[in-house]
């Protein structure tokens, strides 16, 4: 029988998305993704809570299918955005990882992350912070991203922020 | 400075340009903040924002903290949210509900219609008879009104009356305020971000129609993807069966309205169909409003109401509350405005095109404030100061409205019709005659 996720399965997995995304490695980075994936970061309804419900509350993102992320990756190899050109530089750092479920098909994974951004273009640098929640389900040998949930806490957002940078 | 030498307006020449000054220098934006914001009318609110007795949500009118807040009788009023004692901000949320307000330094105490109820030890305080003559109230927005729903205040007195400040685009309020008979509200969950250029930026930008298939080809590019391989994953849109975007249409595609007091309209035509949330409303909206205010409904069109208020109808629906930081920085409040009590799918389905579209984290807005930013660094130039953006449609522009303004009612001052390529500039001269106009002090009458 397949053993439940441990914490290091759960960080090695949730260090390679980081890694992924500041290396720029966006075909390693879908591939974490299941196909049917959610992938969510909320708007905030108040002044203390995110909202809750992505059919009747807004979101900062939200996308079921990994088809649309292959679409924001799409977008920022084009060419065609100025803003993905030149991309941002970027250094995910993800602390806290705490398995809050596991069982031998799935996993519920909590963690923290701050992401520094350097704009080569605009001379500016900023600091997304906030929490992950990761939903990890097996898949053969391997966990796999079933569903991620970002709370961005510093919300007012400096011009542009994409799945790069949180 | 000469603010009359910034705008070179020669209608008998074919001339309109705009000196790059009135974007980067900073005595120009302490002038605009004085003059234009901080004297006139200002979009505050929607009603909805505050909807129940003693509710109330909080902005500014340029650098100044507003309250707005609905008394226990549902009277909604405006107020300065700076307590008269020392002058702390009294409410510290965007939205709440009080009964009364009290000040979290000296315990000053303010009901929800702003009457001063208790001043902390008044008795103990041996204050001199002049104090008792002074009012303790909070201090009342000396102008303060409504249309449809949407509120408006002023910081100055010396206002017209707003249905005289909006004129005929109220027409254009009303064709979003009607869209369902109990009005329209704001989906919850607010989006601000920031970005290092001028407001004035963000008014141009939604009304040009020139940019979108330069700075968003992403976006466009996306749009065909998913339509090569629709699925349920994937969120449809207007522009899917309608090529208004599109360079290659022929034949009228939209145009511009100008009104007097600076108000825009830009609008593309889009046919009534099911990638809109509003399609579930359709036949009611006919019946109840008639053919053309219903297709009107359904056209592509971005609002400006000056100085601050846009609503954008067009990949989704978006309201933006423009706040000038300084002459090199705006914050943009922004929300997804809707009508009340459309189904939950016609809800979902504009959250998501709104998402993708408008949001800061989505695939058109960077690409628009990006180029903001490129703009504000050229600005710096005076090599050569004139800036020749707004000269498109000044061989089209033509006085009154045309048959597309007639059949609702709408008698603008300037109109252009434009096929697909056209992408008037006129409408900009809108922007700044009002500018010069209040700039050079005149009242915002
Ligand atoms: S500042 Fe409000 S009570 Fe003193
Ligand atoms: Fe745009």
């Amino acid at each position: 029988m397949a053993a439940p996720l441990t914490r290091a399965d759960a960080e090695e997995l949730l260090y390679r998305e980081a890694l992924y995304l500041d290396r720029r490695d966006w075909d390693a980075w879908l591939a974490l993704y299941t196909e049917d994936c959610v992938f969510w970061m909320p708007a905030w309804r108040d002044e203390t809570t995110p909202t809750a419900d992505p059919d009747a509350e807004l979101s900062l993102i939200y996308y079921r299918g990994r088809r649309n992320l292959e679409d924001r990756v799409w977008r920022v190899r084009s060419g065609q955005s100025v803003a993905s050109t030149p991309l941002p530089r970027s250094v995910h750092a993800v602390t806290n990882v705490l398995i809050e479920h596991a069982d031998a098909a799935s996993a519920d994974v909590a963690a923290s992350f701050t992401v520094h951004r350097w704009d080569p273009r605009s001379e500016r640098q900023h600091v997304f912070f906030g929490t992950y929640r990761h939903r990890l389900v097996r898949d053969g040998d391997e966990w796999r991203i079933a569903a991620k949930t970002i709370t961005l806490m510093n919300d007012v957002i400096p011009t542009v922020v994409d799945f790069y940078s949180i | 400075m000469d603010l009359a030498s910034l705008i070179d307006d020669r209608p008998e020449d074919g001339v309109f340009r705009v000196h790059r000054a009135i974007f980067d220098d900073q005595a120009v934006f302490e002038l605009e903040m004085a003059r234009i914001f901080e004297r006139g009318w200002v979009f505050l609110g929607l009603e909805s924002q505050a909807p129940g007795p003693h509710d109330f949500f909080t902005t500014t009118i340029g650098r100044v903290p507003i309250l707005v807040t609905r008394d226990g009788d549902g009277k909604l009023a405006g107020f300065v949210n700076s307590c008269p004692h020392k002058g702390s901000r009294l409410a510290q949320t965007q939205t709440g509900n009080a009964r009364l307000f009290v000040c979290p330094y000296h315990s000053w105490t303010f009901d929800s219609a702003g009457r001063n109820k208790n001043v902390k030890w008044k008795k103990a305080g041996c204050y001199a008879a002049a104090f008792d003559a002074d009012g303790h109230d909070l201090a009342r927005l000396p102008a303060f009104a409504s249309h449809g729903g949407f509120v408006f205040g002023s910081l100055s007195a010396d206002v017209p009356p707003l249905a005289e400040h909006l004129g005929d685009a109220a027409r254009l309020i009303d064709l979003i305020a009607n869209q369902s008979e109990q009005g329209v509200e704001l989906v919850p969950g607010g989006v601000t971000f920031t970005y290092d250029a001028n407001w004035k930026l963000q008014l141009e930008n939604c009304s040009d129609a020139y940019h979108f298939t330069s700075a968003h080809p992403s976006y466009i590019r996306i749009l065909e993807r998913r339509r090569e391989a629709p699925d349920a994953s994937v969120t449809r849109s207007v522009w899917e069966k309608d090529a208004a975007w599109s360079e290659e249409t022929k034949g009228v595609a939209g145009g511009s309205y100008s009104f007097p007091h600076g108000h825009v309209l830009n609008w593309g035509r889009i046919a009534p169909s099911d990638a809109l949330p509003l399609y579930e409303s359709v036949d009611r909206l006919a019946a109840a409003h008639g053919d053309a205010v219903r297709d009107w409904m359904f056209n592509m069109r971005n609002l400006t109401i000056f100085p601050n208020l846009q609503i954008a109808e067009n990949a989704s629906s978006q309201l933006r509350v423009i706040r000038p930081i300084s002459a090199g920085r705006t914050e943009m409040r922004t929300w997804c405005i809707a009508p009340k009590g459309e189904s939950a799918a016609a809800r979902r389905q504009r959250i998501r095109q709104y998402e993708d579209f408008f949001n800061p984290s989505g695939m058109a807005t960077p690409d628009d404030t990006v180029s903001y930013e490129n703009c504000q660094r050229g600005f710096a130039s005076r090599v050569e100061p004139w800036l020749q953006g707004y000269a498109r449609g000044i061989g089209a522009s033509v006085a009154g409205g045309n048959a597309f303004s007639d059949p609702i009612g709408l008698s603008p001052e300037r109109s252009v019709l434009a096929d697909a390529q056209l992408c008037d500039e006129t409408l900009y001269h809108g922007y700044y005659r009002e500018w010069a106009r209040r700039m050079a002090g005149a009242g915002a009458a």
